[in-house]
């Protein structure tokens, strides 16, 4: 691990450590508030929708780990040379969005310790949770041998632990896909289309992901994108082409069967989340923001640059974001006894996140980003070929 | 002593909406104060008919103690479990706050419970049942909506209303095989 040297100190860089450094603290503000009053007086959650933006973002960061293991896989592990430039930041990434999932997650547990222990001494192995846990557990310790092996030049190591990853990337996010789909209660999850749809959700995040990655990196050094990297740029375009036009695929196969004949607590659902109150979420994030424009410009040719794949990426990220939202709670709307919810409208349970929920949600995206610069600053992460 | 399988039968049609039955749990069991906080209630159905031929029912309801239980199946530490007698239990201090057990029941039976920090339900008040008392709601209940009772015994007042009257659960497409019956 050598200190870096090739960082020239630009005047954006410090503004970039400092917002970042701003949004870490909204998010310092958010756990005291939660520590001194407790989750019942700070979140918006409530008996109805127990589950809000928190346990959203968690899944967000978790299925970009997910897609980034996946993705920089593709080089040290299935031996595509081309992906092998980015085996060691996307590692990283992975594991740095992992770590800050964990963390956003466990502010929305009640008793994060408790879990330590009783998942231990008490595990009930019928539960995705307890699996998520165990699973997710198993995935950073693939993720850290990974890395460290990727930096210390061990190239067996690396190639079995990356695959031991890679694995256990898709049981783990398949898996965290059926503690929502395993739900009988909730029709809009229940299925066998929840651990599907995170897997390839899951893909069009890496590869999103990826190429912010690849792009800012060259930015904030002011250095020329090498041929070998720009070449990577066009490669991560088409392919992120064909996962978003996958996930659209999704997209439309969800929506159909939830109008088609109406079923009940689907039907509802489903129209929340496009007519509803979810409806500009959907539309503008999800869709256009996510989906629509980003595959109209890796689709063309023309528009398929190098900053047309970075724009893409980045618009796919933030409408990602949403898609997770929008389905954590979209699920939860129907209500379980329509009647006696005062206030309800059409049977549906409205919930916009607290303050305090929004000030953890960018303490934690800021404080991904900015332990990720800092390990750009920290680590050569340049390389990552296998010797 | 072989064990109870403890049930509940409720006839909708003495219901008169003056929840008794949720201030008597309240009490009972310590229940926090605020709207969310509750471990039963009762249910407004619609309105039938038109003016001046006008009807309404009143549904009281609770954790239904299903036979196959999806808030044990879910809950990753097994706070929640079933006793011998089918009652469906949290214990407190193996409760993560995770609330998978409020996602998975199907009717909204479960809450948190700050002060004792951890999801709380009914318990058919399985503290009185022990010495013999019933639970708090059937006995403050006025017009004597809810019997409880034991179904493993066929002489049971339980058993016997079901025997001779048709009923239903909640939800039944659920697949819980809940042990609240209505009768209709
Ligand atoms: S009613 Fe809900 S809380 Fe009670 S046993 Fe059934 S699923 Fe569990
Ligand atoms: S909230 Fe508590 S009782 Fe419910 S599933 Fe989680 S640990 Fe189990």
């Amino acid at each position: 691990m050598s200190f870096a040297t090739v960082i020239p100190k630009r005047p954006g860089e410090m503004l970039w450590f400092g917002l970042l450094c701003l949004g870490m603290m909204a998010g310092a503000v958010g756990v005291v508030q939660v520590l001194i009053h407790g989750h019942d007086h700070v979140y918006n959650v409530s008996r109805e929708i127990p589950w809000g933006i928190l346990i959203s973002t968690y899944v967000f960061f978790v299925v970009s780990s997910t897609g980034l293991c996946l993705v920089s896989s593709l080089g040290d592990v299935w031996g595509f040379e081309k992906f092998a430039i980015i085996g060691r930041r996307g590692h990283l990434l992975a594991l740095l969005t992992l770590v800050t999932g964990f963390g956003t997650m466990a502010m929305e547990l009640n008793h994060p310790i408790r879990m330590g222990l009783y998942a231990i001494i008490s595990p009930n192995f019928t539960s995705a949770i307890w699996w998520m846990g165990a699973l997710y557990g198993f995935y950073m310790v693939c993720l850290i041998v990974e890395f460290t092996s990727l930096m210390r030049g061990w190239t067996r190591l690396a190639f079995w632990s990356g695959l031991a990853g890679f694995f256990a990337a898709i049981t783990a996010h398949s898996n965290l896909g059926a503690v929502f789909g395993l739900l009988e209660a909730r029709h809009f999850w229940y299925g066998s289309y929840m651990p599907i749809y995170f897997i390839v959700s899951a893909l069009a995040s890496g590869a999103a992901l990826t190429v912010l990655i690849v792009y800012f990196n060259h930015k904030a050094r002011g250095i020329e994108m090498p041929p070998v990297y720009q070449e990577f740029m066009y490669t991560m375009g088409k392919l992120q082409a064909l996962f978003l036009g996958i996930l659209l695929f999704f997209v439309v196969w969800k929506i159909i069967p939830g109008l088609y004949g109406q079923p009940p607590e689907k039907y509802e659902t489903t129209m929340a989340w496009i007519t509803g109150p979810l409806a500009f979420n959907f539309w503008f994030f999800e869709l256009g923001l996510g989906i629509l424009i980003p595959l109209i410009i890796v689709a063309n040719r023309r528009t398929r640059t190098v900053f047309g794949v970075m724009i893409a990426g980045l618009l796919s990220t933030i409408g990602i974001f949403f898609m997770r939202y929008d389905l954590v709670i979209a699920g939860q709307m129907v209500s379980m006894r329509p009647e006696a919810v005062e206030g309800a409208s059409h049977g549906l349970i409205h919930y916009f996140p607290s303050f305090t929920e929004i000030g953890i949600v960018i303490g934690a995206l800021c404080l991904c980003l900015f332990l990720y610069s800092l390990a750009e600053r920290v680590f050569d992460l340049e390389g990552g070929h296998r010797h | 002593m072989s064990n109870k399988r403890y049930a509940m039968v409720l006839d909708t049609r003495k219901c008169i909406d003056c929840k008794a039955c949720t201030v008597a749990c309240k009490a009972e069991n310590h229940v926090p104060l605020g709207r969310e906080n509750y471990r039963n209630w009762v249910m407004e159905e619609a309105l039938r008919g038109r003016y001046p031929n006008l009807g309404q029912e009143f549904t009281p309801g609770q954790c239904m103690h299903c036979a196959n239980t999806p808030c044990k199946r879910v809950c990753p530490t097994k706070a929640t479990g079933v006793n011998a007698d089918g009652i469906v239990t949290v214990e407190n201090k193996k409760c993560i706050g995770c609330k998978y057990c409020m996602t998975a029941c199907p009717y909204n039976a479960r809450y948190y419970n700050e002060e004792i920090g951890a999801v709380d339900k009914c318990t058919f008040c399985e503290h009185r049942i022990l010495t013999g008392r019933e639970p708090a709601c059937v006995e403050t209940c006025p017009t004597r909506v809810r019997v409880f009772g034991d179904l493993n015994d066929p002489n049971s007042e339980v058993s016997l209303l079901l025997a001779k009257h048709p009923h239903r659960v909640m939800k039944p497409e659920m697949g819980t095989k809940p042990y609240l019956f209505y009768l209709i």
